[in-house]
């Protein structure tokens, strides 16, 4: 029963890895913000398994909230797609 | 008694929503273009998040090895899932909303376009 | 009748299908055609994890860890709102 948590947080960890893979690789910058927010929601659920519940909770909204706020409005203010 | 029924029921739409998150993840992966696949991400979300959570909280309230704070944890689960019940609607139909008018997904097999022969927008 | 057993081995069965789903769903993210369909995905994803970390806080015995499911909920709908934004302001030439 204790195997459980761990896997559940290798899966994510895995997860985060592949995320961030095509978010750095990817062309159009919007779907590189989406692919992000994706790694983060799998960091807080590896931060959640390794109870520690009050660092999720502050990671969650600087890293859902605020980062993709602030990188959509800088898309938008420049450019979408990388040459 | 009432804690065993408490826990059996919880039990059971916490199996209920596992039944409807993987179908929304099929039916999300499986149709064709990006209005139908709303109707299984809105599935998904109601069936497979409202209820394992009203469920969690039934479960909470029957568990009593896990001490006084269970109530906490019931009383979060069923605010949590209120909220959701909210949320999810308003969230899906401001990214349809956007999609439709941005033309950003393809509005391609169509029948009739109300919202564009009336001016809507 | 015990009830401990019984909660853990149920759950411990009904988790690695909740698993399976959240791969589901992050199939649909990479592969999307749109950003409408990817940014749906990870939105159904956020919510089924949040009520992942509901049933997960009853699952290893700790009550106090359930806030991070709401809160996770409601930044999950705020990232939809942002993106929903940029799309309609593009159309609308803001």
């Amino acid at each position: 029963m204790e195997v459980v948590p761990i896997s559940i947080a290798a899966a994510a960890a895995l997860l985060s890895v592949a995320a961030t893979y095509l978010a750095v690789r990817s062309g159009d910058l919007l779907a590189a913000v989406v692919l992000s927010a994706v790694q983060s929601v799998a960091y807080a659920l590896i931060y959640y398994i390794l109870m520690a519940p009050d660092i999720a909770l502050v990671y969650i909204p600087v890293s859902v909230g605020v980062l993709p706020a602030v990188t959509v409005l800088l898309i938008k203010k420049t450019e979408r797609y990388e040459v | 008694m009432l804690d065993l029924a408490l826990v059996v029921a919880g039990l059971a739409l916490i199996a209920v929503g596992v039944f409807f998150d993987f179908v929304g993840a099929i039916g999300l992966l499986r149709l064709p273009n990006f209005f139908t696949r709303l109707h299984a991400a809105t599935a998904g979300a109601i069936g497979g998040a409202v209820v394992p959570m009203i469920g969690a909280s039934l479960v909470a309230l029957g568990a009593d090895y896990l001490g006084p704070a269970r109530f906490f944890l019931a009383g979060a689960a069923f605010a949590s899932s209120l909220l959701l019940m909210i949320l999810a609607q308003a969230g899906s139909h401001a990214i349809a909303r956007a999609a439709y008018l941005s033309r950003e997904a393809p509005r391609e097999p169509i029948l009739h376009d109300a919202l564009e022969e009336g001016g809507g927008g | 009748m015990d009830l401990e057993p019984l909660v853990s081995s149920v759950l411990a069965a009904l988790i690695p299908a909740y698993v399976a789903s959240f791969l589901l769903y992050v199939v649909r993210v990479v592969k999307g055609p749109t950003i409408p369909d990817r940014v749906l995905a990870v939105d159904a994803l956020g919510y089924d994890l949040a009520a992942f970390m509901v049933v997960l806080s009853v699952f290893l015995k700790s009550p106090f860890m359930v806030v991070c499911g709401l809160a996770l909920a409601l930044w999950v709908y705020a990232f939809d709102i942002y993106v929903a934004k940029y799309l309609e302001a593009k159309e609308m030439g803001g």
